[in-house]
């Protein structure tokens, strides 16, 4: 009888965290790449001499760039699954990382059938160069293209990308889909694979048909359609912090945007010193039913325009985007530790994170602490605690080791631990938390560190 | 990984150069290393050795005893070929690819090279039995074929 009791009133079962489909995506681009190489081998008898092996390494690398070309757009083609449920930072970094290997992929595709063919043919390197690209099929597009993802990779090589705007960045990286489109037919008329191979050849057409099928879909369409749909315009501007302003956007049926707390759009503001580019802010309270929030620090170009928006100004927003949601909880208790303005998702989820929840906020000092008053509101509604970790008066640093993490928050290892603010911090937080007996996978995390 | 674990990328570039570097290599040594001498199929139904088939290789002769056959055309996945013997007193003295593909540069380049070759080849062996010119599989494949019907129609 006893035992009947005792259950009922034990602590509820964990929530079971919905599992992450992004192995079954990964598992599913490997195999792409393996099917690349075997249509490789189905299609080669023998390999002989020098020329035969040059000529081989330049086949593979050139099927497997063809390949990669196809997934690097289609990971950044905002596919909710992609964005929702792996993650927004996570698809970022294997479209970098993908995209590094790319690069690699296309020198030795070019060096490789380059000195494969003139060994072939006996001819100098010079004389094998100029007759390929002038003579061959498809071959000056090819080469154009060729060009063109080069200029792409060098912009955005980590050396380069901190001289240059993110404006500059983002127009030649958008020259990539140009790129794309001309390497594509020199692949079919004269890749050794293709010709003469319909059923290859079909399928190439189907995964570049489908990847731009994807971005014409989600990146265009779906976002035209949500802003005629929701008509979104700035409510106000609200002064938060030095320099931090929240902006409330009013729309209609903004409930049904299905954005959740913890996630963000990408939003375009038209008004003054507004560039075309979008900026991804997350959310910083749930979203009402005509309204959403988003607080921002004024850092610099399109930023630093915010508190200036009028009332009524418009709005252009996409989303939502990203996974640090209440989807990734593991257990019953859950610990937000914000950094600066860090605490935009975080605020939202400490208002609807279901269980225990503690919220831990760093800042310089007191007057940089963004929302400060409805933090406390919240936490006195729903019985939460705010911790703050605040500079000392000589501006020493507070404590954020171990033990200090493990004395502050009982049961710190059977908490779900959420963390927003600067990598570097982030990362240090990373380590105490690890380091506390806290395990990977209750650790959560969105960076865009490539 | 966890993404806030500390990255060290160049470790992670010498792995994928090396992982990268040794597939290829491995790839390309698992496939045959020597020009596939492939046995060539008899021409089917031998036509009489003098008078041209339907459609299939045709002769003519000389009164010196010279005589030419053609082959019949052998198609390849990157176009036709087909050759002209020249044979006396039953010695094959000549080889010209009549078809040989040419829709592209690059076929008209490994002609270039190749059609040279073969004929060099033919020449020296005196039947259809020559090794593949590297780079032009396909087309060495249909130069056998078609070679071997000329021969079988020359009565060689």
């Amino acid at each position: 009888m006893t035992t009947v009791y005792e259950r009922r009133t034990a602590l509820p079962v964990a929530p079971a965290p919905r599992r992450s489909p992004a192995g079954a995506v990964l598992g599913l681009l490997w195999a792409g790449a393996a099917a690349a190489v075997a249509l490789w081998w189905a299609e080669t008898g023998s390999v002989v001499g020098a020329a035969g092996w040059l000529t081989g390494v330049g086949r593979i690398a050139g099927l497997l760039c063809g390949y990669a070309c196809a997934v690097l757009v289609g990971l950044m083609a905002r596919v909710p699954l992609l964005e929702r449920r792996v993650g927004s930072d996570r698809v970022a970094r294997w479209h970098a990382m993908a995209g590094r290997y790319t690069i690699c992929l296309l020198v030795v595709h070019v060096v490789f059938i380059l000195l494969g063919y003139a060994a072939q043919d006996r001819a100098s390197i010079v004389h094998e160069t100029v007759t390929v690209v002038l003579d061959y099929p498809d071959m000056l597009k090819a080469t154009f293209g060729a060009v063109i993802l080069f200029a792409v990779g060098i912009t955005s090589a980590r050396a380069a990308r901190r001289r240059l705007s993110y404006e500059f960045w983002y127009y030649v990286h958008l020259l990539t889909y140009v790129a794309v489109f001309l390497a594509f037919f020199h692949q079919l008329s004269l890749g050794n694979e293709f010709n003469g191979n319909a059923a290859a050849t079909d399928a190439w057409y189907a995964l570049y048909l489908g990847v731009a099928a994807l971005v014409l879909w989600y990146r265009i369409l779906a976002p035209v359609r949500l802003n005629l749909r929701h008509r979104l315009r700035v409510e106000s501007v609200h002064k938060e912090a030095p320099g931090v302003y929240s902006v409330v956007v009013r729309g209609r049926h903004v409930d049904e945007l299905g954005a959740e707390a913890g996630q963000f759009f990408r939003w375009r503001f038209f008004g003054e010193g507004m560039g075309w580019t979008s900026t991804p802010y997350s959310l910083s309270a749930p979203p009402r039913r005509d309204l959403l929030r988003i607080t921002v620090k004024a850092l610099g170009d399109h930023s630093a325009a915010v508190p200036l928006l009028r009332p009524g100004a418009r709005v252009w927003a996409e989303g939502p985007y990203g996974s640090l949601t209440a989807e990734r909880r593991t257990a019953q208790r859950s610990l937000l530790i914000a950094a600066g303005v860090g605490i935009t998702p975080l605020r939202a989820l400490f208002e609807t994170l279901p269980g225990d929840v503690t919220l831990l906020y760093r800042a310089r000092t007191a007057q940089d602490l963004a929302l400060g008053a409805e933090l406390e509101a919240i936490a006195q509604w729903r019985g939460a605690k705010v911790l703050y970790a605040l500079n000392g008066p000589q501006g020493q640093r507070p404590s954020l080791g171990p033990a200090s993490l493990r004395e502050a928050v009982p049961d710190l290892a059977g908490h779900d631990v959420y963390i927003c603010g600067p990598h570097a911090f982030a990362q240090e937080l990373y380590g105490a938390l690890r380091a506390a007996g806290v395990p990977d996978r209750r650790i959560h995390h969105e960076s865009f560190e490539l | 990984m966890h993404p806030l674990k500390k990255s060290r990328p160049l470790r992670r570039i010498v792995l994928a150069s090396a992982v990268t570097a040794s597939g290829l290599v491995m790839l390309l040594a698992l496939k045959p290393h020597t020009a596939p001498a492939i046995a060539v199929a008899p021409a089917p139904a031998a036509s009489s050795s003098s008078g041209a088939g339907s459609g299939t290789g045709s002769s003519g002769s000389t009164a010196t005893g010279t005589k030419t056959v053609t082959g019949e055309t052998a198609q390849t996945r990157w176009g036709p070929v087909q050759v002209k013997i020249t044979v006396k007193n039953g010695k094959i003295t000549d080889v010209t690819a009549v078809q040989s593909p040419s829709d592209n540069p690059r076929d008209q380049e490994i002609n270039s090279y190749a059609l040279p070759e073969l004929r060099r080849e033919v020449l020296a062996a005196q039947s259809s039995s020559i090794d593949t010119v590297s780079g032009a599989t396909y087309t060495s494949d249909g130069y056998r074929q078609s070679l071997q019907s000329a021969l079988d129609s020359a009565g060689l």
